[in-house]
């Protein structure tokens, strides 16, 4: 594996804050898997310093390319804002490991928050090519930033909206639709749970889908540097107190074996 | 052709670039990105006698042109070193530094009675310098009289080459570095992490669990350098520089200012492929100035015309 240097093809603004970016990236997009992760250098410069790490939001292995959707939060994600179609940034990947898609789960339940939103396309991709059934339970605080409804809905993927603005779908969080889902599918053989988000998100789905019986696979987030499980900065704690990196050993993990609180 | 090999002790490096400790496992990490072989040598993550889980998370930030962290030593231990870290490295073509820490002046000597024998080991490098553990680390390495214990008690187990890596922490690296080679060391590193923080004024947390850190990075060169030329004057001998380099230039000014090797630290999680190239601006620098031999430009520093 190398590092490789990849050149915009575009990038639009989903709002003010949240872009799409599309590189070419040719290795990346034939090696990939959903829920893997890029490792990006945002300039030359040493200042931002490290790089990024990005979930990949879509693989296009015949045109050789991938995008990435993220929230501009600090210097490295407002220097990759800046950047247009033929300027070239450097990536590392794939990287850590992607979500199980061969358990068998005949009905998918994919629940994103935020900027989980980005694999989640990536991965329901993926399940839809294997025929799974899908349904989506997707929760943003400010409803512009769901997107690309119709396009799920033609699919076929059984889509919930939740949006703390009140602007589409359910006023609330994402974990409201989860606990109506559970309710609704109590019993139902055949489910697999997908968890993109927060932290905080991720520890209200962890307790609450306790009471079910499959496997829930979950990515997590934390600071990275190194990205391929050297510096030991990204350090998640399992419950049998053993310490995973989250760049190697995940960033997918079964959500019941994470100790959040040490 | 360009001779690039250096010497520290009686250990010969094909060249003058390892891979600093702890930022580069155990070695075979990144092989995906570059070929050890081609090193000077590597120096692998600090070992304890006992596996160490390491620091409460968040235990890395980034700061201007740099990083802070607080790993804590997080590490396999020596049994599991031994048996499975080390016989990874059994056919590569270079040289394998171990890095060891204690809790203890005796845990120091313990730990390397324990390595020494292994083949696959060319040298040793104590580290007093760890910013990010409350017990040996930062507190030995910072007075002269215990660096000066834990050496000898460490030369008094190994023949081998033995480099003890000071921290930058302390009102003269001087006198340290002094008091390491009167004890039978044979040669010195510096700099270990620079003492650092960061705060969040939103949530008014600090950026790492543990408050206080080690900063490392391009933000730490300019001390890394002073250190290394006060280290430098201070003893006969050598010394092996780092703090902040990110290419040839950065490594040229080390061997400049009395380093005789260099090590590539925070440059690997950014570049894995940095230490090789590295290699080769060294080599292209010593073409375009017509120097037949890297260890003719250590500590070559001249004076500036007084105006
Ligand atoms: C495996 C993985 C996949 C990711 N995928 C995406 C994605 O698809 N889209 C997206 O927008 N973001 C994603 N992130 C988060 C993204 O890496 C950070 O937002 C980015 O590094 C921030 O860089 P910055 O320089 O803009 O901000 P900084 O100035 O570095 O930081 C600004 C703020 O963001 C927080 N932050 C920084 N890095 C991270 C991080 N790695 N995780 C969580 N918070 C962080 C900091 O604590 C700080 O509060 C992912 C993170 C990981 C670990
Ligand atoms: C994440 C990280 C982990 C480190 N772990 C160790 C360690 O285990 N032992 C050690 O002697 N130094 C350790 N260091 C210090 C480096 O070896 C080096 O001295 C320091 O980072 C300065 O060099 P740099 O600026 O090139 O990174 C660590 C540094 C970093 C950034
Ligand atoms: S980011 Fe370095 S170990 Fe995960």
């Amino acid at each position: 594996m190398q590092t490789s240097d990849c050149k915009i093809t575009a990038q639009d603004a989903i709002t003010e804050s949240v872009f799409r970016i599309r590189l070419s990236a040719p290795g990346i997009s034939k090696l990939c898997s959903p829920g893997q992760f890029v490792h990006m250098r945002v300039s030359t410069g040493l200042d931002p310093l490290l790089r990024r790490p990005f979930s990949i939001h879509r693989a296009h292995e015949s045109a050789g390319e991938i995008e990435l959707l993220y929230r501009v939060v600090g210097s490295g994600t407002a220097t990759l804002r800046d950047l247009k179609p033929g300027d070239v940034v450097n990536l590392m990947g794939p990287l850590g490991n992607g979500f199980d898609l061969e358990k068998p789960v005949d009905h998918a339940v994919v629940v994103a928050g935020g900027m989980g939103g980005a694999p989640v396309f990536y991965l329901i991709d993926a399940l839809l090519k294997r025929n799974k059934r899908v349904t989506l339970l997707w929760g943003t605080r400010d409803g512009r930033e769901i997107f690309d409804e119709a396009d799920f809905e033609a699919r076929g993927v059984a889509l919930k909206i939740a949006t703390e603005d009140a602007s589409k779908g359910h006023n609330g969080l994402v974990t409201d639709l989860l606990k109506t889902f559970l309710a609704q599918h109590a019993g139902s053989a055949g489910l697999g749970g997908y968890v993109c988000g927060p932290e905080p998100m991720i520890r209200a789905v962890q307790d609450i889908v306790r009471s079910t019986d499959f496997l829930w696979q979950a990515s997590l987030e934390e600071q990275m540097a190194c990205g391929v499980g050297v510096c030991l900065g990204c350090a998640v704690k399992l419950k049998t107190g053993e310490i995973q990196m989250v760049c190697k050993d995940g960033p997918v993990f079964d959500i019941r074996e994470i100790a959040f609180n040490g | 052709m360009v001779d690039l090999s250096v010497k520290i002790g009686s250990l010969t490096l094909k060249n003058p670039v390892l891979t600093a400790s702890g930022t580069f496992g155990y070695g075979r990490e990144y092989d995906p990105y570059l070929d050890i072989s081609q090193l000077g040598g590597i120096v692998t993550k600090t070992v304890t006698l006992e596996p160490r889980q390491g620091n409460p998370m968040p235990r890395i930030a980034e700061t201007p042109a740099g990083m802070l962290n607080s790993i804590g030593l997080s590490n396999v231990g020596v049994e599991k070193y031994l048996n499975e870290k080390l016989p990874l490295l059994a056919d590569v073509d270079t040289n394998v530094i171990a890095n060891v820490a204690g809790n203890t002046i005796d845990e120091y000597a313990e730990i390397v009675s324990r390595l020494q024998h292994h083949p696959r080991i060319d040298a040793i490098e104590i580290n007093v310098s760890c910013p990010n553990v409350e017990k040996g680390g930062l507190a030995f390495g910072t007075d002269a009289s215990v660096t000066a214990a834990v050496v000898k008690g460490v030369r008094n187990q190994t023949g081998k080459p033995v480099i003890v890596k000071l921290t930058p922490n302390v009102t003269d690296i001087g006198v340290i570095a002094r008091a390491a080679e009167d004890s039978g060391a044979d040669a010195v590193s510096c700099i270990n992490t620079v003492q650092g923080m960061g705060v969040n004024i939103h949530t008014r947390q600090p950026l790492l669990a543990r408050i206080i850190g080690g900063l490392s990075g391009p933000a730490i060169k300019p001390i890394a350098l002073a250190k290394v030329y006060q280290a430098a004057q201070a003893v006969r001998i050598p010394v092996i520089g780092l703090g902040g380099i990110m290419g040839w230039a950065d490594a040229v000014e080390f061997l400049i200012a009395g380093a005789t090797a260099v090590q590539t630290g925070t440059l690997n999680f950014i570049e894995p492929a940095g230490p090789v190239q590295l290699i080769q601006g060294l080599e292209s620098y010593c073409i375009t100035h017509n120097i037949s031999r890297i260890a003719d430009i250590i500590g070559s520093l001249e004076k500036r015309p007084v105006k």
